[in-house]
């Protein structure tokens, strides 16, 4: 079992490493990612939203919904923890017994 | 060989980082190391997306002296979208780490132990 | 407020969780009337959003009002707001049938688990009704974790099993993402319109080759198509009657559309067709998922476990439609994502209901069910007619579809794997319908009847919406023909 998970491992490290041979150099300031969509974020972003930190305008203007579905996870995950957590203190220990399972919690 | 090494070395350090993780996830029987392996997993990917995000002589994204009219080149400051996106990747990979947690606390209030052989041993 | 469909059909039940949750905490009985409320809105939201689709065209709406690709934006085609009324009327039934059983399983904890049930399927409706790829991902993220914590409120077994689910699941969003990364490292863009303009430059670059297949890898552990289908019999078996009945239907089902939207609609058809032979893998992966779904269901001795293996070959069915690469393949897969639901829905709630009455669910327990459960047991025979293929049940359509498909692609093997696939539900069926209408002989065990002499028809809440799947299952094959001329006929991506 270990030895099929690390012949996986290795198989998909290298296709990671033979797609990053196409990627754009280290800082290379003229990779498409630093020409194509961010260029106006970072000069229009004092004239539209009026704040000098970028990263905020678009966290919470420019991609704001995004930031919605974020604090979605969060509500999601605490009321996750409190549905999973929680006992009533009353009910005693049951004996597992998967051959016959029964429907109550 | 060697300038490719030269360039692209932040990506290889990443991906090797993220097959450590990658490992952990499905190469070990304990449920906590799992756990650990997908936090390590899911860090990586998130400093993968960030080394894509800087440019040789850029500052921080932040426009010092704001609020006064003065021209902004793009060049001159790094990328904000990879950061945006990463700080949304790291609150989700926070919010699954609290629901593993809970449910390894769930299992282990069932079966009194936490690796896999003995909880398949304990299931049958 | 009709122009502003699209984003209610998500912010609804989204705000309604919080509704839920205060409400409910003062008074536990107002957490159902809201629930229903809410799907109920959304409901009609989606509905709005297919007229308006049908009679204007694509929508795009803007959120924030920032244009594409600075901003996110909402695209409804043909495809999306076919799929979306799918998933609301499948979360409306399951929340009408859960009042019974969540009382039963969960009594103390029932504000918590109906504010989760509205986040999951808020998470769905967000998947479909997207064109960022970063937002799917976040609505992704919410609508696995919902998963998760539902699933963990199951029986003996569950919360090992929703950890392997975890582990699985957040494999495959991890491999999504790195995808999203991939692409945009090479194009610098997250939207998926601007990524189909820009990408078929690039088709050449192994940037773009790896990251496709990262995208294929994900949505594969998503779906649960074979071989990595591990976490699915084991998550939704021995979770609660109501969380199985909700994610059977619907969680695969929105994987093959983002499976359908990423290969077809992101990367044009001529890339995964012809310059990676993503499409033809995918088409024996498939028909493999055909075959070991059906043979591992016929091993098993627990419906429930018969049922979710089922769904396995189910999952082939629809990547097989996807993978022919035709216009009648996709047809079939289209017609199957909607068939599908209905089928897997009226299966699990039948379920559901025997293990209320009844508390047990081995098939050799099913016995003289029909006199009992009568209702109950008709859904089922039609919901199993359906499965295997039988008209005029809408399973025969689909499947008609993905034949006519596999011939004209001149797949024989694929042809044969269906009908084979199809003799193979027969048996299985077969075993458990002569289990439930059979009388038992005088020499019987004893013990078998007693269990079964406590067990009447199912609950009202629990009865009308079998009875509705069952309906539909049958209406919705007389229907076939009218929804692919009038949705399915424009909702296959173009180039085919």
């Amino acid at each position: 079992m270990r030895f099929l998970a690390l012949i996986a491992v290795i198989i998909t490290g290298i296709i990671l490493i033979y797609g990053s041979v196409d990627m754009p150099d280290w800082g290379d300031p003229h990779s498409p990612a630093s020409l194509h969509v961010s260029p106006r974020y970072i000069e229009k972003t004092m004239e539209e939203t009026a704040t000098p930190n970028m990263v905020t305008s678009v966290l919470a203007d420019y991609r704001g919904y995004d930031t919605l579905g974020e604090t979605t996870v969060i509500f999601t995950a605490g009321i996750s923890c409190i549905l999973i957590l929680r006992e009533r203190k009353r009910r005693k220990k049951r004996k597992i017994n998967p051959k016959n399972p029964t429907n109550h919690v | 060989m060697f300038d490719l090494i030269i360039s692209k070395y932040n990506y290889w350090i990443y991906i090797i980082l993220m097959m450590i993780g990658f490992y952990a996830m499905i190469g070990k029987k304990n449920l906590v190391k799992k756990i650990i392996g997908m936090n390590i997993f899911q860090t990586a990917i998130i400093l993968f997306f960030i080394s894509t995000a800087s440019k040789k002589g850029g500052t921080l994204p932040i426009i010092m002296h704001g609020h006064g009219a003065h021209a902004v080149k793009a060049a001159s400051y790094i990328n904000p979208l990879p950061h945006v996106l990463m700080l949304t990747a790291i609150v989700v990979m926070v919010s699954t780490l609290g629901v593993a947690l809970a449910i390894v606390i769930q299992i282990y209030r069932r079966y009194n132990t936490l690796e896999e052989n003995e909880i398949l041993r304990l299931n049958k | 407020m009709m122009l502003q469909a699209p984003v209610l059909i998500v912010v609804i039940p989204l705000m309604f969780t919080f509704v839920a949750l205060i409400f409910g905490l003062w008074k536990k009985g107002l957490c159902y009337p809201i629930v229903l409320i809410a799907l109920s809105l959304s409901f009609l939201a989606t509905l709005q959003t297919l007229n308006i689709v049908i009679t204007s065209g694509i929508i795009h709406y803007r959120l924030g009002n920032w244009n594409p690709p600075w901003g996110i934006e909402y695209v409804v085609d043909y495809l999306n707001a076919f799929v979306l009324p799918v998933i609301s009327f499948v979360a409306i039934m399951v929340a009408i049938y859960s009042k019974k059983s969540v009382e039963k399983e969960l009594s103390d904890k029932v504000v918590y688990f109906y504010c989760i049930f509205l986040l999951q399927v808020t998470g769905f409706l967000g998947i479909t009704v997207t064109g960022d790829m970063f937002n799917l991902y976040v609505f992704l993220e919410i609508a696995s974790l919902a998963g998760y914590a539902l699933i963990t409120m199951g029986e003996d077994g569950a919360p090992f099993a929703s950890f392997n689910y975890l582990i699985f699941g957040t494999i495959g969003a991890c491999f999504y993402l790195l995808g999203v990364g991939y692409l945009y490292a090479a194009t610098g863009s997250l939207n998926m319109a601007d990524l189909a303009r820009l990408l078929p430059d690039l088709y050449g670059s192994k940037v773009i080759l790896v990251g496709f297949s990262f995208f294929m890898v994900g949505l594969a552990i998503k779906m649960a198509l074979f071989p990595l289908h591990v976490w699915l019999p084991d998550a939704y078996t021995y979770a609660p009657s109501s969380v199985s009945a909700l994610l059977a239907p619907l969680m695969t089902k929105v994987g093959a559309y983002v499976l359908i939207r990423v290969m077809y609609t992101v990367f044009k058809p001529y890339f995964s067709i012809e310059i990676l032979p993503a499409a033809t893998i995918l088409c024996w992966i498939a028909a493999a998922a055909i075959i070991f779904g059906a043979a591992m269901a016929l091993a098993q001795t627990d419906l429930k476990r018969m049922l979710t293996y089922i769904l396995v070959s189910e999952v082939g069915y629809l990547a097989l439609g996807v993978g022919l690469g035709n216009r009648n393949g996709l047809t079939g897969a289209i017609l199957h994502i909607l068939n599908d639901a209905f089928m897997m829905l009226a299966l699990f709630m039948v379920v559901g209901a025997i293990m209320y009455r009844h508390g047990g669910r081995r098939i050799s327990e099913l016995r003289y069910l029909h006199k009992k459960m009568p209702f109950t047991m008709a859904v089922f025979v039609v919901a199993a007619l359906s499965v295997i293929g039988i008209p005029p049940t809408c399973g025969f359509f689909s499947k008609w579809y993905l034949i006519l498909g596999a011939i004209n692609a001149h797949g024989w093997i694929f042809v044969a794997v269906l009908l084979a696939s199809s003799l193979l539900n027969a048996i299985l069926f077969f075993r458990v319908i002569e289990n439930i209408y059979l009388e038992p002989h005088d020499g019987d065990i004893v013990e078998n009847h007693d269990m079964v002499a406590g067990a009447e028809e199912s609950p009202l809440t629990m009865l009308v919406p079998i009875l509705i799947a069952g309906a539909g299952i049958l209406s919705l094959g007389v229907l076939s023909g009218k929804i692919i001329s009038t949705i399915i006929q424009f909702a296959i991506p173009a180039g085919f």
